[in-house]
């Protein structure tokens, strides 16, 4: 059912002009159908984290102690102008085989690409999180905070109940405006062979030499996926709209 | 005096964080090759080879900004169009090749693209430097036609309606009150945007273009020892941020200067 429904789209397209013949071939299908899904499990799993991360930087950026904020301004400085490329060599080359090394060797180390990807997209994002987030939190009326206080919440129930709830809503733009650029940074994966679609895509056109059809296909998914992260956004900036805020 | 106070913002290298924080590295830079002159002077044979690479991401880097300029300019005034058939394409242009990754672009101007061009029986060489400033343009017009049309259409159109009651011709209109507000609005993310082409430049290294990333590698494959590794990719890495961190402070200090008062 399945080949013979493949076979009729192949063999359309072919009349279209385009080679799409790999989706005959078993093998070649399943690198390909793995890389979409290691591309979603990607995008899922580094969302989070970068979330995570960028509240964290956000909240040691605007804490106020030197001995956090100086260390996160400069950790967000050094990502938000340097290549996410060299930033993931410098990860995965140095980082990772010195803690190879140090664990006596490359079987011992528990670190894989996925872990290294996942970390330095995450972080990258993270530190363009931060900084949304942190013009959110010090755009937060004075009044609303001395309110805070008065009623007895400490500065940690203050950043949790009233700075990041307000700062959410005014920087979820700018948050998924990031979120589209990290779908599109997962691709840096294929760079240290995670095998992420374009990385199973590169596989399968250095055999079948059929680039522009396998770029149609990425181009469509990733329009797909971003599409997908700018529609929840605006839902969720709608959902969380408080009336009156001005937000 | 507001004259004076608006001086005194004028964007400048100096007043900002930008000298410190070289000043810095410079200095950590120094402190490391005192105490480990060995792989300190393995790095200073590489230097020149490492500063030809970075001289290329530099080359693609301005190269893509103009190209992806000049075609994003032609395709944001498309976007302004009143006719839906010219509108259209361009929308749909912006559209998908925002939201590409840049590396997939790069790879596909590098393979779609031949080697050499035949024109009138001259064979061209076509190398992949030129294709991967392609691949970077195209992302980068597509962004630039966005900034264009939101620029355009920011400015009160009330304000063309004054200025024809103060006697402007439509021409001059343009020249003297749309234009110059405008370029205060499509400047600071003009710049923005070229940050990230700069930074993006390190992906042409996985097409096997021989800038900085890419002849990192090959410096640390010649040595094979670990101190130089970690030195050479830091030096990658610290290139990149005295590069593009001075373009990120001023972007932020003519934000600052071009907000509305």
């Amino acid at each position: 059912m399945l080949d013979s429904i493949l076979a009729g789209f192949v063999t359309y397209t072919k009349s279209l002009g385009f080679n799409f013949g790999f989706l005959t071939s078993v093998y070649e299908r399943t690198i390909w159908i793995d890389g979409i899904s290691m591309t979603l499990i990607l995008i899922a799993v580094t969302i989070p984290v970068s979330l995570v991360g960028g509240g964290l930087l956000a909240a040691a950026l605007t804490s106020g102690r030197k001995y956090l904020s100086v260390p996160a301004r400069v950790f967000v400085e050094l990502t938000r102008n340097t290549p996410t490329l060299v930033q993931l060599m410098c990860a995965f080359l140095v980082v990772n085989m010195l803690i190879s090394k140090a664990l006596g060797g490359a079987q011992y180390n528990p670190f894989s690409p996925f872990f290294w990807v996942v970390a330095v997209v995450g972080l990258h994002i993270a530190a363009f999180h931060a900084e949304a987030l942190r013009a959110g939190i010090e755009s937060v009326p004075s009044a609303t905070l001395e309110a805070a206080r008065a009623i007895g919440f400490n500065r940690l129930q203050i950043l949790w109940f009233v700075e990041f709830p307000l700062a959410l809503r005014a920087a979820l733009p700018a948050i998924v405006n990031n979120l589209v650029n990290l779908a599109k940074l997962t691709t840096v994966g294929s760079a240290i062979a995670v095998g992420e679609v374009t990385y199973a895509s590169i596989m399968i056109w250095s055999q079948r030499d059929n680039v522009i059809e396998l770029m149609i296909v990425i181009l469509l998914l990733f329009s797909l996926i971003n599409l997908l992260i700018a529609r929840t956004g605006r839902w969720l900036e709608n959902k969380l709209k408080v009336p009156g805020l001005g937000i | 005096m507001l004259n004076i106070l608006t001086f005194s913002r004028v964007p400048s290298l100096a007043s900002s964080t930008v000298l410190p924080v070289l000043g810095g590295i410079a200095v950590a830079g120094l402190l490391w090759s005192f105490f480990e002159p060995e792989s300190a002077a393995t790095l200073l044979v590489w230097t020149p080879y490492l500063a030809r690479g970075f001289a290329m991401n530099i080359l693609i880097s301005i190269c893509a900004i103009a190209l992806g300029s000049l075609v994003g300019l032609i395709l944001g005034a498309l976007e302004l169009s009143p006719r839906a058939l010219i509108r259209f394409p361009a929308l749909v242009y912006v559209q998908i090749f925002r939201n590409a990754p840049h590396l997939v672009l790069i790879f596909a101007t590098t393979y779609i693209f031949p080697f050499e061009i035949l024109v009138a029986g001259l064979r061209i060489p076509f190398p992949d430097w030129i294709k991967a400033t392609i691949g970077l343009a195209i992302p980068a017009s597509a962004h630039i036609a966005e900034i264009v049309r939101g620029a355009v259409q920011s400015i009160p159109t009330a304000q063309w309606e004054a200025a024809a009651g103060m006697g402007f011709s439509r021409s001059q209109t343009l020249r003297w009150i749309i234009l110059p507000q405008c370029i205060k609005r499509v400047l600071p993310p003009w710049m923005n945007l070229y940050a990230s082409i700069s930074m993006g430049t390190a992906l042409a290294s996985l097409v096997g273009v021989n800038e900085l990333l890419h002849a990192a590698t090959d410096a640390s494959t010649a040595v094979q020892r670990t101190d130089f590794t970690v030195a050479v990719y830091l030096t990658v890495l610290v290139w990149f941020f005295v590069y593009c961190y001075p373009v990120a402070r001023f972007t932020q200090n003519l934000e600052r200067r071009f907000a509305v008062r």
